[in-house]
This record gives structure tokens, sequence and C-alpha cells, in this order.
């Protein structure tokens, strides 16, 4: 069923320029954007699947690159960097791990559930080949960062183009 | 506040107010559940740590301010994102069962744990019944 819907709706996926956002039109814009998408997202049913237990991505992650470096940084809130799991193979990050429920206390009775446990797994496609020997992660009060130096080949590929005068 | 909440809202401020600091603010995702002895809210608020949160009570709201600073990285360019950086707001309103005087907050991993113990008349009491 939940195959049936199409995904992305309500989701922004897309690069965020934080830059822009202090441009008024663009302000304009993002907030046009903002209206539409709470409008679809009223659609949206976010029922779990395989591919989102969660029923919304999770992790989330956010990307960032140097010339040297991709970094790589996820929101795991409640986990400790013993859950957490994350292989690399030459352009494939894999984080994955369970988000365990904590509980020590007597239950007796929920009035809001938002948050989610369960195990959850996410594959991230890297944008260049990285060296699996010198890569880095740290976890800090719920956010993993990882950081993936490029290989010298990948460096190299990135080529600044001498712009000639016609 | 009473849908669910799916994605990552932002909180919106009411028409024509703004905020100080030039941030998103989000809402964060919060389980709320009953024990024995009080009331306790789990938030998620990844980044936030024991010194950038802020709880304060006013009357009978609870209100959470959790600031996020942004890491400022050196000659990174952002190529990709589905969580901004930004900070955290949500209210709550407590109910009268609520023991004001014993609110404890405490941040873990992100996650922000409230125990609102219920003040004495609230607790349920069992009544020994006697035999004549």
């Amino acid at each position: 069923m939940a195959g049936l819907i199409p995904w992305g709706w309500g989701r922004r996926q897309v690069p965020i320029n934080r830059e822009a956002e202090l441009s008024p039109f663009r302000t304009l814009r993002q907030e046009m954007d903002r209206i539409f998408d709470d409008f679809f997202r009223g659609f949206e049913v976010g029922w779990p699947s395989a591919e989102e237990p969660f029923g919304y991505t999770f992790p989330r992650i956010d990307m960032s690159e140097t010339d040297k470096e991709v970094l790589v940084t996820a929101e795991l809130p409640g986990l400790t960097e013993k859950d957490i799991e994350l292989t690399l193979s030459r352009d494939m990050l894999t984080i994955s791990g369970e988000k365990k429920e904590e509980k020590e206390e007597s239950v007796k009775g929920y009035y809001r559930m938002e948050r989610h446990y369960g195990a959850f797994r996410r594959q991230l496609p890297l944008p260049v080949e990285v060296d699996p020997d010198h890569c880095d992660a740290s976890f800090k009060n719920g956010i993993l960062t990882v950081k993936l130096a490029k290989t010298p080949e990948a460096q190299k590929q990135v080529k600044s183009i001498p712009i000639k005068r016609a | 506040m009473t849908t669910e909440l799916r994605e990552r809202e932002e909180v919106r401020t009411p028409e024509g107010a703004e905020r100080t600091r030039a941030r998103r603010t989000f809402i964060p995702r919060a389980d709320i559940y009953e024990t024995a002895d009080g009331i306790v809210v789990l938030a998620d608020m990844p980044g936030v740590d024991e010194n950038s949160v802020e709880i304060t009570l006013e009357k009978n709201i609870l209100t959470i301010d959790g600031r996020v600073e942004p890491e400022q990285r050196e000659g990174y360019t952002l190529t990709y994102a589905e969580y901004s950086v930004g900070d955290y707001h949500r209210v709550f309103v407590l109910s009268d069962a609520v023991d004001r005087n014993r609110i404890d907050a405490t941040v873990k991993n992100g996650v922000l744990k409230l125990t609102l113990p219920k003040s004495q008349e609230a607790k349920a009491r069992r009544i020994a019944v006697k035999a004549e």
C-alpha cells in the first residue's frame, strides 16, 4: 500500500543554500514552497515500509565537502555510539543500528508518541571515491559526524578550467 | 497542536511577530507518558546539551527552548541537506496535578527527559478496607 503512494511528497531533499535565506525574494519563494509542501503533506501517509521503518527518512543527514574530505552528519537522538554501525565501501556509506527504547519505569499510558524506535538502515551513495583507511567518526549530543578522506585520484579529478578571452 | 508530527516541522511565529535570532526553529518530536509517580516527557533535540537547553515554567506553561550553534567548519561547502541546523521550541500546558517544585530535566545523547512528578493530592491512593 505504501508503495502506491508517490514517495518524496512533502519531503524536502533538496540542497538548502543558507545564504539565500537572507535574500527577501528567496524568502518569499521559500514561504510559497512551504505552503505547497504543507498542502501536500496532508496526503502523506508516513506508514512504515521496508525502506523507511520509521515512516520518514531516518536518520536525516547533511553532507558537506572540501577538496580533500567529505563530511556527513546524521541526526541520531537517543542513541549511543555503541548502537550505531557504520560500514563503508568505495562509494557507499551505510549507517545502521537500532534505536532502543529505554524504559525503566512502569508506563501506565501514553499521551503522545511522536518518536520512533527500532532498527534502521540507510545507505548513502557518496559523490566521490573515498579512502576507507582514512575515515573518522564521532558521536556527540545525538549527532554523528563522519569524515571521509577522498582518494588522491578523486581529488585529482577536480580540475579548474581556464577561461580564455575569445 | 493535536496532529501528529510526521516531518521535521518548523515553529511558526504568530502573525507579524519576529524572532530575535535569524535561525530556523523546529518543534522537537516528543513522547509523553504517565508512570505511577508522574509524567515523563522525552523530546528528541539532536545537537543540544545541558547548557544549551532552557526550561521555563510560568504559571502552568512549560516552555522548552533549545539552542543549537551550527559548527563553523572552515572551507566546507554544504552539498546536500535534509535537516538544516536550527533551534528547538515547544510549549506544554501543565495540569494542576503536577508538583511544580520537583520538576527534573536531564539531557542525554540529544534527548531531553523531563520528569514531572504528580502532586501528592493527585496520586492514587489505596484505601484499606477494615473489618469492623
